[in-house]
């Protein structure tokens, strides 16, 4: 699991006073109550581009993190390695198909998806931008940025989107696997020899500026971020996030002897949140903007698999099929 | 100039390093019609809806449900629906039944012949739809008429689905061999991976290097 703090756009619909005010009174009374919301149910148009938009974001996350991480597998140490690491790539993949289906329902199909995020139009979580120089670096893709994911994951699971749940209850039981592999792989560096200790180290400082900028910047309060709390499109703020992540997984890294680049770091016992020095907005607006050192390869390499395929796809394709978006 | 990466396969692939034209939009089949798979957990379980798969016919889609839905937990059988093929309620609330709030009129003066339905059921919104029995109808409304007959006591019920059981493809109980997978992947359970033992040692060594300084 890969998806990031996503971040809300406003959008030409948010205007709610278009909306049927007996129908909306309706809808917001069954979030309420704490029931789902399912594909055929009458929602507010602002409800359903935001999903369509958080769930698609999601599922290109998991189709470009598995490119950075399924580079390893051939040179993953070992061969009970290398079958972990095939198997948790093939789970990521496996999220997208299952996250591609859950945005489908709210009516924009794969195909546009991907058409989408090849040209560069829809985004995926800004880490993947970024090169993985070694195998420390795919370890800690593997434990931290999956952990990341996982806290994000976790509170979006409790949203109020029928399939977007069905999917992550799916996800989530298989990213136990992951974060217990990450961990381990991490583990073993970090305990091992003193190259090893060293190789671990210098991934950790490579990626912890964009771990800490994962979970999107603070989110700033508008009657918008409002709306889609009391919808439970999003769950928890990022900032929140962010402080729950620190919580679980700074014990962890120190633990293993492994220092975090980052001097102001600390938790102030006091009000129980933890300090850190402010990620770098400015980088990560450039790089999620198309500016980063891999986006270019990213987006090219999935192209050229999209391209190579359309061969199969044609000859494939059933003259007399029609497109039904997913039921469910 | 070739686009320059650290993985020596990207490289290979010869891509250019100039910015591309943007991708002409594909058309909505470009990757296949939707089918729905149905997932039975273990022997005597009702089928249980997993998910969708695009595929361009039912043995494909079939082959892609049993990768994406049963690769990583116990399975004994798998139902493929064309997407199309499925017939359902709208939703009712949580704790109400949809049966109570919901009828359609049957199709009079036409004569159909009598087919087998299955019919689903969603508990709960949220929940997945299961498979609850079959009824042998005319028409699809028929079918919806004698599942409220049949099953409306298995309340609540916010969603029913109705199939007709010539339109799923099921695994067959001959090629029930295709269920038994190599029994050893623990690699890819959580519990394979213990590592506090290892951290209780690593930092045993680290105390024990400190007090020698």
């Amino acid at each position: 699991m890969y998806g990031g703090g996503n971040i809300f756009e406003a959008t030409v619909f948010d205007d709610l006073q278009a909306e049927d005010p007996v129908k909306l009174a309706e809808f917001e009374a069954r979030i309420a109550r704490g029931e789902k919301i399912e594909p055929d149910d009458w929602m507010p148009n602002l409800y359903r581009v935001q999903l369509i938009r958080m769930i698609e974001q999601h599922a290109h996350s998991e189709i470009i993190g598995a490119l950075p991480e399924g580079s390893w597998i051939t040179r993953a140490p070992g061969f009970r390695r290398k079958l972990a690491l095939m198997a948790k790539v093939q789970d990521e993949v496996g999220h997208a198909q299952l996250l591609y289906s859950a945005a489908e329902t709210l009516g924009k199909s794969r195909e546009q998806m991907l058409t989408d995020l090849i040209n560069g139009k829809s985004k995926y979580s800004n880490v993947f931008n970024y090169p993985t120089y070694t195998w420390a670096d795919a370890c800690t893709i593997s434990w931290l940025i999956d952990a990341g994911a996982i806290v994000n994951q976790v509170a979006n699971s409790k949203g109020s989107y029928g399939p977007y749940c069905r999917a992550l209850e799916r996800i989530c039981t298989e990213e136990a696997f992951h974060l217990k592999y990450g961990h381990d792989s991490m583990v073993y560096l970090a305990t091992g020899t003193e190259v090893q200790r060293k190789m671990a180290q210098e991934a950790i400082n490579r990626w912890w500026g964009p771990i800490m900028s994962f979970f999107g910047p603070p989110d700033n309060v508008s009657v918008h971020t409002e709306t889609l709390m009391r919808w439970k499109v999003k769950i928890a703020s990022n900032d929140e996030c962010r402080q729950q992540f620190l919580d679980m997984y700074v014990p962890k890294i120190w633990e293993l002897g492994l220092t975090i680049p980052d001097d102001k770091l600390r938790k102030d016992e006091a009000t129980g949140k933890w300090v850190y020095t402010e990620p770098d907005w400015e980088e990560f607006t450039r790089v999620i903007n198309g500016d980063g050192p891999c986006n270019a390869e990213r987006l090219a390499v999935r192209r050229r698999a999209e391209e190579r395929g359309a061969w199969v796809r044609q000859a494939l394709l059933n003259p007399k099929a029609r497109y039904v978006r997913p039921l469910a | 100039m070739n686009l320059q990466s650290l993985d020596p396969r990207v490289n290979r692939l010869n891509i250019p390093a100039s910015t591309m034209t943007p991708m002409a939009p594909k058309s909505v089949l470009d990757q296949f019609a939707t089918y729905e798979a149905f997932i039975q957990k273990k022997e005597g379980a009702p089928f249980t809806f997993a998910g969708a798969v695009h595929a361009p016919n039912p043995d494909v889609a079939f082959l892609f449900a049993k990768e994406q839905y049963s690769r990583r937990s116990s399975c004994t059988g798998i139902w493929i629906v064309q997407t199309a093929h499925v017939k359902l309620t709208p939703y009712a609330s949580d704790e109400a039944s949809i049966y109570d709030s919901f009828d359609i009129d049957k199709p009079e003066g036409v004569t159909r012949p009598l087919e087998p339905y299955e019919v689903f059921h969603q508990q709960k919104r949220g929940k997945a739809h299961t498979h609850v029995g079959r009824v042998g109808a005319t028409s699809y409304e028929e079918a919806y008429e004698l599942a409220k007959n049949k099953f409306s006591h298995l309340t609540p019920v916010v969603n029913v689905w109705i199939i007709k059981s010539k339109n799923i493809l099921q695994s067959a109980e001959e090629d029930k061999d295709m269920w038994v997978t190599t029994a050893e992947k623990k690699y890819r359970e959580a519990g394979a991976y213990r590592v506090m033992e290892r951290i209780k040692r690593f930092k045993k060594e680290q105390q024990r290097r400190r007090s020698k300084i």
